[in-house]
């Protein structure tokens, strides 16, 4: 007789533990930088707008605790300002762009052919242009303006969300029940957005997180390079650009914390993003 | 007209483009016809192009010729919101039963949606009509909050006959709906489909590779090879006394689940033939072993042999007395 | 002495979950491979026997845990072995047959390679005297042309064909003593698979080779198998031999699944 070997084994350690953490972190950093926007309509600690209420480059304090910029706003104030702007702009933009993008991309996915090609190549001719040299040429032309750099980012936005959108869509096209739902009696349109879009939620919502970090860097760089809002405007990008000078200079906090705005909302989106799709591949689904 | 049949199939013809110009000839000018309450068997091995007649017929794959008659009605042209109207008339359960149920919808969302796009119901009648359906295919109300990952495989196939019959179609093709259950399942299945079809005067088109379920399920079978239909009659008749060499192989090869059958098989030598551009020659001429050279020079039509039957080979025509 | 070539008994293990819980799937399994004989092993989806099959060769999915049992090949306890000891029976006492044939093979090298390089690490030889070897193999299990079709790869091979090829591995040029084959003909058209059927049965008798067909397909069994061994939900429920298990099945699952597998009367 042998004896029965007990069972001793470690649990099998799978990813999705991680997943999780990176999402919690950011939602966390989302859910943080949506308040403080939202904040920023009732209560700051000064007027953002109205200079001159420190001396000009004060150092962080307890009176300003991020410090003031060159003209002694109150640079938290101002951050918080800027919250509604960078987040406003990159979140509507890409609203647009999904929001079209999906359409067009479930089209031309599900119908194939002619119209498939034809949308493709433009796409393919559109993407031959580096995105951000594209909203850059086109804000320069139009003008600048939160509505024009708002659709320039959605505009730059679509061909990435239609390339999703198809892809998903041609590859569940086929499944049967795709099949069975046309035989139900939907209409192909009502296959494609009833059907199959619905199961494709994740690797789109996924892509959009990500994307959504692009877009408000670009809003950033924008302003950064002068191109986006007028120069008063507290976007945080423009406030970098405004206190490069201070960083010579030993002021460091005028470009510092608009900057680190700027990685922590990017970070917690792409954070979200890739745990999303980590957790959201099908593989891993039952 | 009472002697119509409700489905007829006429000269159907299906080839796919495939690269360097060839064309893939997956059905070549196929014949059938179903009358009310009949169980039709559509049998063949892998490559004989069964499911591709199947998915011709409902217009899930465009046919590249022929014709499909539905009650009277030719259905092939009709525009996508015309065909809604004939999927009132015919229905169809798919193979995999996990493949063929939207993952994100729970069984009642599954059998509300034909009832939704077909009839217009108050809410009370669609609940009502909802639970006579689950009970009709041996599930409870209780599972019509599941989702299909809730289901084991033989529920989910039973949730995917009841949205077949939701709107009570008149037809119903069967494609391969026992394949891919477990042994015991396919009995209860089957069981499950005879009942209906008898409650409800369903015609069935019954597609399969198993012969046990045709002999068990079907008043008439017609045996496809490459494309072709070529043998076909009662069910009854062509299994006690199969006349085509194809048949007579596919026949003598199925193993019995009994002690001390001894089967005499006929043989056919190599494998299934290309169906990429084939010559106009009977399909089974190089692998047969009652070929002749007349053979290669023609495909052998369908030819009535009398008794409902019809075989697509000379050579075992000429041997029958009259 | 025993006249089994392989005994397993009481044989039980889990699975491990992703918590670390776990399922219990095979509950004390216990059956004889008699030496020269065909045993079939039947079961449904989820009766656990495939997964004894792949135990014997050491070969079962990582995240399956065994709480008890031996496997004793020849007297010895395949499951004491160490990994290079088992290196040293996979192949050369053990062989198997799976489903997916063209999956088993390699994609990359051609069938004539594959099956040369197993000679070669089976026996030793020159590389041209297993190549002929290889080609020897293919043309006993009636493939055409094994010249021309040892030098093809796995995709240009049909699902019938590729069975073949894998066949003639696993038995000829492995030449083990015990043949397991996993659902060698699932998936495959009827009459191919009546003549990979008479294949099995023709060369394990020229052979004398003890050979286990797993399946869930009574048919098969009741034209090729002497002995048989029903399994469902990880329990052996019945074994005996062939005729008795069709003619006077004991146990309640043997009979339903045997009325199901004859939904037709006898003629």
């Amino acid at each position: 007789m042998t004896d029965a070997k007990p069972a001793k084994r470690a649990p099998v350690r799978r990813r999705r533990p991680r997943s999780y953490w990176a999402l919690r972190i950011g939602i966390g950093l989302l859910v943080f930088y949506v308040a403080v926007a939202l904040l920023s309509f009732v209560w700051t600690p000064y007027d953002a707008l109205t200079p001159g209420v420190g001396d000009g480059y004060d150092a962080p304090s307890w009176a300003f605790p991020l410090g003031t910029d060159r003209l002694g706003a109150d640079m938290l104030s101002r951050l918080m300002v800027g919250a509604r702007y960078d987040l406003g702009i990159a979140f509507t933009a890409v609203a647009i762009a999904l929001t079209i993008g999906t359409i067009i991309g479930v089209l031309a996915g599900y119908h194939g052919g002619a119209l498939d090609t034809a949308v493709m190549r433009g796409v393919e001719i559109f993407q031959a242009f580096p995105g951000l040299l594209f909203a850059m040429l086109v804000v320069q032309a139009v003008g600048a303006g939160i509505v024009n750099v708002i659709l320039v980012l959605s505009f730059v936005g679509i061909p990435d969300y239609l390339r999703l959108a198809r892809a998903e869509i041609r590859a569940k096209k086929d499944w049967q029940y795709a099949e069975a739902a046309r035989l139900t009696g939907n209409l192909p349109w009502r296959v494609a957005f009833r059907h199959l879009l619905p199961n494709s939620v994740g690797p789109l919502l996924a892509f959009t997180s990500i994307n959504a970090a692009f877009a408000a860097l670009v809003t950033a760089s924008l302003g950064f390079l002068g191109l986006g809002l007028g120069p008063n405007v507290p976007e945080w990008g423009n406030m970098i650009a405004r206190g490069q000078d201070g960083v010579m200079t030993g002021e460091w906090w005028v470009s510092f914390f608009p900057g680190l705005a700027i990685l922590g909302l990017t970070g917690g989106l792409y954070l979200m993003g890739d745990a999303l799709a980590d957790l959201t591949d099908p593989r891993r689904r039952r | 007209m009472l002697d119509q049949p409700l489905l007829q199939v006429r000269g159907l013809k299906k080839t796919f483009p495939i690269d360097g110009g060839r064309r893939l000839v997956a059905v070549d000018g196929v014949d059938l016809e179903i009358k009310a309450g009949e169980t039709l068997a559509l049998v063949g091995e892998s490559g004989s192009g069964k499911s591709t007649v199947a998915r011709c017929i409902v217009r899930l794959v465009e046919p590249t010729g022929g014709d499909v008659v539905i009650g009277g009605d030719s259905i092939l042209g009709l525009q996508p919101s015309r065909l809604v109207g004939v999927y009132r008339r015919i229905q169809m359960v798919f193979q995999d039963p996990n493949a063929s149920l939207n993952p994100r919808m729970s069984v009642r969302q599954v059998l509300e949606e034909p009832l939704h796009l077909h009839l217009y119901l108050l809410r009370s009648e669609r609940d009502a009509r909802v639970r006579e359906l689950i009970e009709m295919v041996g599930l409870t109300p209780a599972h019509l909050d599941r989702y299909p990952h809730e289901l084991s495989g033989g529920q989910r196939q039973r949730v995917g006959i009841a949205r077949a019959i939701a709107v009570s179609p008149e037809i119903v093709i069967l494609d391969e709906p026992t394949s891919s259950l477990d042994v015991s399942i396919r009995g209860q299945i089957l069981d499950l489909l005879l009942e209906l079809q008898e409650r409800l005067h369903l015609a069935y088109l019954f597609i399969t590779h198993d012969l046990q379920v045709v002999q068990h399920v079907a008043h008439r079978v017609a045996v496809m090879y490459l494309g072709g239909i070529v043998e076909t009659g009662p069910t009854k008749e062509l299994f006690a006394d199969p006349r085509h060499p194809y048949t007579r192989a596919l026949l003598s090869a199925a193993p019995v689940a009994r002690w001390g059958v001894k089967r005499t098989r006929t043989r056919l030598s190599g494998e299934i033939s290309s169906a990429i551009d084939p010559p106009d020659a009977c399909r089974l001429a190089g692998r047969c072993p009652f070929a002749r050279p007349s053979c290669s020079d023609a495909r052998p039509p369908l030819t009535d042999i009398g008794g409902g039957r019809a075989v697509a080979c000379p050579v075992v025509i000429e041997r029958i007395p009259t | 002495m025993s006249d089994a070539l392989l005994e397993i008994e009481d044989y039980s293990g889990a699975f491990v979950g992703e918590t670390g819980e776990l399922t219990p799937v095979l509950h004390g399994v216990s059956y004889r491979l008699k030496t020269g004989m065909m045993t079939a092993v039947v079961g449904e989806s989820g009766s656990g026997k495939s997964l004894v099959a792949l135990s014997i060769l050491g070969i079962q999915p990582p995240a399956f845990e065994r709480s008890s049992g031996r496997m004793l090949f020849r007297g010895s306890d395949l499951l004491e072995l160490d990994e290079r000891a088992m290196q040293g029976i996979r192949g050369a006492e053990i062989s198997m047959v799976f489903q997916d044939a063209r999956a088993a093979l390699n994609p990359v090298f051609t069938v004539g390679r594959q099956l040369a390089d197993v000679w070669q690490l089976q026996h030793g030889g020159s590389r041209r005297a297993a190549m002929t070897q290889a080609i020897e193999a293919l043309r006993r299990v009636s493939i055409p042309e094994p010249e021309r079709r040892a030098l093809q790869y796995p995709h240009q091979f049909s699902g019938g064909m590729a069975q073949r090829a894998m066949i003639a591995m696993a038995s000829l040029i492995c030449e083990p003593s015990l043949l397991i084959l996993d659902e060698p003909t699932t998936g495959l058209d009827v009459t191919i698979q009546s003549d990979i059927m008479e294949l099995i049965v023709e060369l394990s008798r020229t052979r004398g080779l003890t050979t286990c067909l797993i399946t869930h397909d009574l048919g098969v069994v009741a034209e090729t198998c002497q002995e048989v061994v029903v399994m469902n939900a990880g329990r052996v429920v019945e074994t005996g031999s062939a005729e008795a298990i069709f003619t006077r099945p004991s146990d309640g699952y043997t009979q339903r699944l045997l009325s199901a597998s004859q939904l037709v009367e006898a003629a």
